[in-house]
């Protein structure tokens, strides 16, 4: 631990390729790096083996899951479970899937038009009150979804909204977090551009449009992923506004899958990785975009 | 750019004239319908909520003339208020399941919190002092749990904690030879240092899903710190530890701050884990004020009562809400 340490000599390369102070290889240094790298991977796996586990157990049949003590790896791998699923008429998946998509991607668009354009307007107008109005988008993030969600829910019912995909997707369409994030990346677009746009005769409809949507594409990236990913994943909000089964979202769907196969562990296994796929995807697509975006702001 | 020719916006603007109307037509027409939207979903509800805590509003009842209030729905007052602080063994029972509601809730939040920062701040300076490419796959393998949604999250808990068939017993069985079959989730003499083995569940899947993303954050802001500061500590001969307590961490003090409030707030308000993994059960050892207002207001009808306690949630999250403002301030204002 207590080593000291010299500036390398050589190796300044290394050190500009990865951003880390590459040190000479002394033995006792590459021991301590090596006892780190095994820590790290001994964290990793205990990570991961709740969600590996689950995975592997998805191929694995039932009477193997209702083994004592279980088994890690599949001994007999199948995808039974997989074809009961995507065949069982109690569990129109598509549907489900249709349903989730709807919301998801509603919500998505809406919030990226709506935190676009009043993250530029918060960002690059002065006007009167501009500073205090700013202040109460941001205090609206403190807000408990508990607190609002039982007068949301005698509205919707006035509205007649109970039931219906609308009403699940109606109250997401301004997102706070999502103003103040874009308001952060406008930060990057000169106000000289926005300005030599307006002496060439553009509208201000034209310069965010053609000016300012352009160069936002890694923030409306980074906001839509997050938002599809938060909204693919609610569970409170539709638990309390879609009561007819056919009206409901995927986490819904699957709690109320796992009731009902409580003595069919491997089934619920298998629905629950065919529920984490699609998020999944849109990680894998994202992921730097996501990283940057989180650690922007850091809003949960 | 074409700046060359153009001077600062003030000046700019009288001498473009007519354009500073269609400037604030635009902020106008952006900024009504955005206002109007956040008075009816966010303003409108938070008053409602505190107009509702008046009331004795239940949806049962047939004929509510204006949702909830007047009429069929007598005015309370400050009656429910009262109630929350009956602390009498005769108390009604949704009064002591606010009362235990309160407690696990505390509890939960403020033993998330320090384990939390313990886990996720060593292990993100660890990751930050590998190669990029390791690093790449470290974060992954941390951040897969935040990408899951937390109803999968206590699914896939509910699984490893199985008595019968799950994995924890599995391994304790294995290791110790004898047969193991312990209720992690619903046996209610299960505590552990006063605190209920069933409620520890929880926290660990909690921070199984949540370290990913603080460390996300934590990684961000070591890698902003600049190696040449540390490479003069080092320089002077001071140790990996002192480099990490005396200049890394005075550093990372903002961002540990941040952290810690977003934690703390939303641990306040966590619902899913609460009622798919233990459904606030056993005997309402993980009954969480969020699963407290949902049942209330949506199992049994109490609604003007589930404003009521929602209204005490919001004072919690409001007072912590505050001293995050306090403190972040510097780091939202650009």
């Amino acid at each position: 631990m207590a080593t000291t340490i010299e500036r390398p000599a050589a190796g300044e390369r290394a050190d500009a390729a990865t951003r880390q102070p590459r040190l000479p290889g002394q033995g006792r240094h590459t021991l301590s790096r090596l006892a780190l790298y095994a820590l790290l991977s001994v964290f990793g796996v205990i990570a991961a083996v709740p969600f590996v586990w689950m995975i592997l157990g998805s191929f694995k049949t039932g009477a193997e899951l209702r083994q004592t003590p279980p088994t890690f790896w599949p001994q007999d791998p199948t995808l039974a479970n997989y074809e009961t699923i995507l065949s069982d008429p109690d569990l129109p998946l598509a549907l489900f899937y249709r349903n989730s998509l709807f919301v998801a991607v509603t919500v998505v668009i809406a919030t990226l038009f709506t935190s676009s354009l009043l993250g530029y307007v918060f960002a690059k107008y002065e006007f009167r009150g501009r500073q205090p109005l700013f202040w109460f988008v941001l205090a609206t993030m403190m807000i408990p979804a508990q607190v609002t969600m039982i007068p949301a829910y005698l509205i919707l019912v006035q509205l007649g909204l109970l039931n219906n995909l609308w009403g699940l997707v109606l109250p997401s369409f301004v997102d706070a977090f999502g103003i103040f994030l874009m308001r952060q990346f406008m930060f990057s677009i000169p106000d000289d551009e926005i300005w030599s746009a307006r002496v060439d005769g553009a509208s201000e409809w034209r310069i965010y449009r053609s000016v300012v949507l352009p160069q936002l594409k890694p923030a409306l990236a980074t906001l839509g992923m997050l938002t599809f990913m938060f909204h693919w994943n609610a569970y409170l909000w539709p638990l309390i506004v879609l009561t007819e089964q056919d009206k409901r979202t995927l986490p819904i769907i699957l709690t109320w899958y796992e009731t009902q196969h409580t003595a069919q562990p491997n089934l619920v296994m298998a629905a629950s990785v065919l529920m984490v796929i699609p998020v999944l995807i849109v990680f894998g697509l994202s992921q730097r975009w996501i990283v940057r975006g989180l650690t922007l702001t850091g809003t949960k | 750019m074409a700046s060359a020719t153009i001077e600062r916006p003030r000046g700019r603007r009288r001498w473009l004239g007519g354009r500073e109307g269609a400037q604030r037509r635009f902020v106008a027409v952006v900024l009504s319908p955005a206002l109007a939207y956040m008075a009816v979903f966010l303003l409108l509800p938070i008053a409602w909520a505190i107009l509702l805590a008046f009331f004795d509003f239940s949806s049962r009842r047939t004929g509510s003339p204006f949702l909830g209030l007047g009429l069929d729905n007598p005015y309370v007052g400050l009656e429910h208020f009262k109630r929350m602080f009956d602390f009498s063994s005769t108390a009604p029972l949704e009064v002591r399941q606010f009362h235990t509601a309160v407690k696990v809730t505390l509890l939960f939040a403020f033993l998330v919190l320090p384990l939390n920062l313990a886990i996720t701040l060593p292990l993100a300076a660890m990751i930050e002092s590998v190669r990029d490419r390791w690093k790449v796959l470290y974060r992954t393998v941390f951040f897969l749990p935040v990408l899951t949604s937390a109803v999968g999250v206590a699914i896939i808990w509910g699984f490893v904690l199985n008595p019968q068939r799950g994995l924890l017993n599995g391994m304790i069985t294995r290791l110790t030879g004898r047969f193991t079959s312990i209720a992690w989730t619903t046996d209610a003499d299960l505590v552990f240092v006063g605190i209920p083995v069933a409620l520890i569940a929880i926290i660990v899947a909690y921070l199984w899903q949540d370290i990913g993303y603080n460390l996300v954050i934590f990684i961000a802001a070591l890698q902003s710190i600049p190696d040449s500061v540390k490479d003069a500590a080092r320089v002077d001969g001071a140790s990996t530890w002192q480099t990490f307590r005396y200049i890394t961490l005075p550093l990372l003090k903002p961002t540990i701050l941040l952290v810690s409030v977003l934690t703390m707030i939303s641990s306040f308000q966590v619902f899913d884990l609460f009622q798919v993994m233990t459904n606030g059960g056993p005997d309402d050892q993980t009954r969480a004020l969020s699963l407290d207002i949902y049942e209330s207001a949506f199992r049994y009808q109490r609604m003007g009562w589930a404003a009521a306690v929602s209204v005490v949630l919001f004072l919690l999250v409001l007072t912590i809400s505050l001293v995050q403002s306090r403190f972040l301030k510097a780091n939202w204002e650009y």
